[in-house]
């Protein structure tokens, strides 16, 4: 099959898989729509030795399975390749997310602004903590459909991580050029992070669960929380 | 609308949250120790809403079918907490106590601790000068009869010892002789039995009488004086009815 006519570099910019091609300098040749987005939570210079520390031993190319972790990225693979001093690439297998077994309840979730519910959620913790809190929210996010009770019990929860945490950061943004697909429809993403110096980590279990039967993302780290919830219109 | 005045941050930050989420559907919780106006909150913020004790459990299911907004008073007095469906409805709870608290952090989106009165000394002396203001009206008394800081505040069993001690209080401060006279005859109609029941009783006046002489005059020797009884007389009754 001759294939040499054909122009693949469209198939691979919409690839969701972060590709990015270098130089022997580390220059950047050529990234995907995907890996732009990527660059947003990793270094050029952080990516680039990846990918010289995984190069196969000489010309070709070699997947490495491993557990790589960007923000709201996760990989479970990568392979990079080179066929000559030249150019070198790095491709990243993105780690499936895990599907809510119950399918989204369209009945219970009632037209919300998340602001109402957020700031609720901070007086609530305001009688009981007295850390001083820093609120960045987007004030023209649209209303969207959400469970009120089931993502209130969340929020709830999320907060009292902090109780003891100082210099709370709290940022509600929407996420640009980022989507999830829920019932088979592309949905926007907004994203609540909460950061401060330190969290309390016994309730991440419960956490998750609340926030997956919900459809939010949840990603637990150290210092932060962030709740990736789709925009349900 | 009833107001309700509190200048506790705690709770301002609690009806703050009320006010946020008005108009959505989310279940909140009060939590407090009794008498401390928990209902009064809950009233103060749905006017509307229909109320019901969780004592009545078949009224408080059969309301939660019909209503979606709805204050439940008592809730740990339910036995079915854990089989309630408050999903999509605006509930509003109050509870003296948490009762088991997997349930409550299950079940309820907000869950509120109000504060006791002896954490809002503020509250508690706004709360005090309505009681007495109700008192003064209650009882006919007028306004110079006494002086507020001499009240004492007991709050064991908040705004319900509150108000007993304001009234019992205030009806001490105001009665007349008659009012004395019927208060020992009814307390010695029931307690007159024995044989030795003159010098038993005696105390009933006498003790109070030296007591407040010894206030007013300071000394033993001035108050004998002002009685006209012998010093030794009067020690000897000190020491009779173990007055220090």
């Amino acid at each position: 099959m001759n294939t040499e006519s054909i122009d693949f570099q469209s198939f691979l910019d919409w690839d969701n898989s972060p590709f990015i091609l270098f130089n022997n300098q580390s220059k950047i040749l050529y990234l995907n729509n995907s890996a732009e987005l990527l660059f947003g939570y990793a270094s050029k210079k952080e990516l680039y030795d990846l990918a010289l520390a995984y190069a196969p031993p000489s010309f070709g190319h070699k997947t490495t399975t491993l557990s790589l972790n960007y923000d709201s990225f996760t990989f479970y693979a990568i392979t990079v390749g080179y066929e000559d001093e030249e150019q070198i690439s790095i491709r990243f297998y993105n780690t499936p997310r895990i599907k809510p077994a119950k399918p989204i309840e369209k009945n219970k979730l009632v037209n919300t602004n998340i602001n109402l519910l957020l700031e609720a959620n901070i007086a609530l913790f305001k009688t009981k903590n007295t850390n001083t809190l820093q609120l960045l929210a987007d004030h023209d996010l649209p209303s969207f459909k959400i469970d009120q009770n089931g993502f209130s019990k969340l929020l709830r929860k999320t907060l009292d991580a902090f109780r003891s945490s100082d210099s709370i950061r709290i940022t509600l943004k929407l996420l640009v050029g980022e989507h999830v697909i829920i019932s088979g429809e592309k949905k926007a993403i907004v994203q609540l992070a909460i950061e401060a110096n330190g969290r309390y980590n016994d309730t991440d279990e419960e956490i998750s669960s609340l926030a997956m039967q919900s459809h939010i993302s949840s990603l637990l780290k150290e210092n932060t929380i962030k709740l990736e919830i789709p925009l349900i219109q | 609308m009833e107001p309700f005045f509190t200048s506790s941050k705690q709770v301002q930050n609690i009806i703050k949250g009320f006010n946020l989420t008005k108009t959505l559907f989310v279940s909140s919780i009060i939590i407090g120790e009794a008498n401390i106006g928990k209902k009064s909150l809950a009233r103060y913020l749905f006017p509307d809403a229909p109320l019901v004790s969780g004592e009545d459990q078949k009224e408080v299911e059969k309301l939660l079918r019909e209503v979606d907004e709805l204050i439940i008073t008592d809730f740990e007095k339910l036995s079915n907490q854990e089989s309630l469906n408050l999903d999509n409805k605006r509930i509003i709870a109050t509870a003296n106590y948490m009762g088991n608290q997997q349930t409550i952090d299950k079940i309820f989106a907000f869950i509120y601790t109000l504060p006791s009165l002896k954490e809002r000394p503020d509250d508690t002396n706004y709360i005090r000068d309505m009681f007495i203001k109700e008192a003064e009206s209650t009882l006919m008394l007028k306004e110079n009869d006494f002086s507020v800081s001499d009240i004492p505040i007991n709050l064991s069993d908040n705004s319900k010892t509150l108000k007993k001690t304001i009234y019992t209080y205030l009806m001490k401060h105001s009665m007349d002789d008659k009012d004395i006279q019927e208060a020992i005859y009814n307390y010695i109609l029931q307690n007159l039995s024995g044989n030795n029941e003159y010098k038993e009783h005696l105390g009933l006046y006498e003790k109070p009488l030296i007591e407040a002489g010894l206030k007013k005059y300071g000394s033993q020797l001035q108050l004998s004086q002002v009685l006209g009884i012998n010093r030794n007389t009067l020690r000897k009754k000190i020491h009779e009815h173990r007055i220090d």
